[in-house]
């Protein structure tokens, strides 16, 4: 669904998310985001969100003698990372009791 | 032996390196290879250039902190509000010669629009502001660059934007001696004023033409110079950022004067054509998105070096 109701996978979080696995490269990341959050990210984006979460210190570069350089989720990026999934577990958390009370809807 | 690319997998590679191309320097120096092995891994296409091309301007208008020291990115926003400063300096130079330096018949009509006088003034006002806020950023930085310059060519570049004016006025000079026109004003028919009429100097049309060409040719060329010297020379310390402040005042100064002038322009065509060179559409078409693109360009150019200037930033 991209019509708005889609923010939690914006591409930050979806890498983050991705990152807390193990590091990865970008590729790697891709594959992982595409196959486990169902989001494929473009090189565009992927990079433009790569760079962003380099600059804030949230993941790092490792070093690599190959292209593919890896990153790995830092310190503060692991709590960024848990303080988002702990929001987003509340929202999915009340989302799925009202859904439960009021339409008998138990969730996927 | 590998088989050869076929043609459709070529033209992406083409397509995706030209993308590239679209980032800043540091940014493709970071990210450019990974870039292209992720691209080979995955099979880079069309779409894969067109979501490139689109993420360069946020990289542009916004580039990573990590990517650049608290000096690099001061000289580059620099470069940029300086040569969008120029391009705006010569836009005010048209507008002054279209409208403020028009036949003594704007007199009724400034009394009767004082907003024209009032953008007028704001005008000349913001001006003065703007060149001396250059004066006082730039020439400690100008000074200490050719200080500093090893080689010759360093040092032509740091002279541009003392040379380069100086042939313009002396070409512009020259134009108005040997084309300039004796004798009473060419009106144009069917409209009670022209730019042949306007020119101060009486030079024709294309002859005023050509000069606005050569003006801003100047203007970039002269803007260009330190630009080229910044990146070379790479100069720190108090100075730049000094001048990255100072950047920051004059293009907020000459993006009002760069209003006030829209403002005049408006109200000259709107009331009174035929005192002004504003006396058709498509002078106005062109005249309002230059001075809103440079202005703009000037502005978060300038900001983003100001925001390099803070201690803070630099941590």
């Amino acid at each position: 669904m991209r019509d708005g109701l889609d923010r939690w996978a914006d591409p930050p979080l979806l890498v983050l998310a991705s990152l807390a696995e193990e590091a990865k490269h970008g590729y790697a990341i891709t594959q992982d985001v595409g196959d486990t959050m169902g989001v494929r990210l473009s090189a565009g984006t992927l990079y433009a969100v790569i760079s962003r979460l380099e600059a804030r210190g949230l993941i790092e570069p490792l070093e690599s003698d190959d292209r593919r350089r890896p990153y790995r989720l830092t310190a503060d990026g692991a709590r960024e990372l848990a303080e988002q999934s702990e929001r987003m577990r509340q929202v999915a958390s009340v989302a799925q009791r009202r859904l439960r009370a009021n339409y008998g809807w138990a969730g996927a | 032996m590998s088989a050869p690319e076929p043609p459709a997998e070529r033209a992406a590679g083409v397509l995706v390196r030209a993308a590239l191309t679209l980032y800043p320097p540091a940014w493709r120096a970071r990210y450019g290879v990974e870039v292209l092995a992720l691209l080979d891994d995955s099979g880079g296409g069309a779409r894969a250039a067109a979501s490139l091309a689109w993420h360069a301007v946020p990289a542009w208008v916004s580039p990573p902190r990590h990517l650049h020291g608290g000096s690099a990115r001061m000289r580059s926003s620099l470069a940029t509000t300086g040569v969008a400063w120029a391009l705006l300096a010569g836009l005010g130079a048209v507008f002054a010669q279209l409208a403020q330096a028009q036949p003594a018949s704007q007199g009724a009509t400034l009394a009767q629009h004082p907003v024209i006088q009032w953008s007028y003034w704001a005008f000349d006002g913001c001006v003065v502001v703007s060149v001396l806020a250059v004066a006082v950023g730039g020439v400690p930085l100008w000074l200490n660059m050719l200080r500093t310059a090893p080689r010759r060519r360093e040092t032509a570049w740091l002279l541009a934007p003392v040379v380069v004016p100086a042939v313009f006025l002396l070409a512009a000079f020259a134009i108005g001696r040997l084309a300039g026109r004796a004798g009473p004003a060419v009106v144009v028919p069917s409209r009670s004023g022209s730019v042949a009429v306007l020119a101060n100097g009486g030079v024709g049309p294309w002859w005023f033409l050509t000069l606005v060409v050569l003006g801003f040719a100047a203007a970039v060329l002269s803007a260009t110079g330190p630009a080229v010297a910044l990146r070379r020379l790479r100069p720190e310390g108090s100075a730049i950022v000094l001048a990255t402040r100072a950047a920051m005042l004059a293009a907020v100064t000459m993006g009002l004067a760069g209003a006030a002038s829209v403002v005049a322009a408006l109200g000259l065509y709107l009331w009174a054509p035929a005192d002004a060179g504003y006396h058709e559409g498509w002078q106005l078409a062109v005249y309002l998105p230059a001075v809103l693109l440079a202005v703009a360009v000037a502005i978060v150019s300038a900001a983003r070096g100001l925001r390099s200037a803070r201690p803070t930033a630099a941590a």
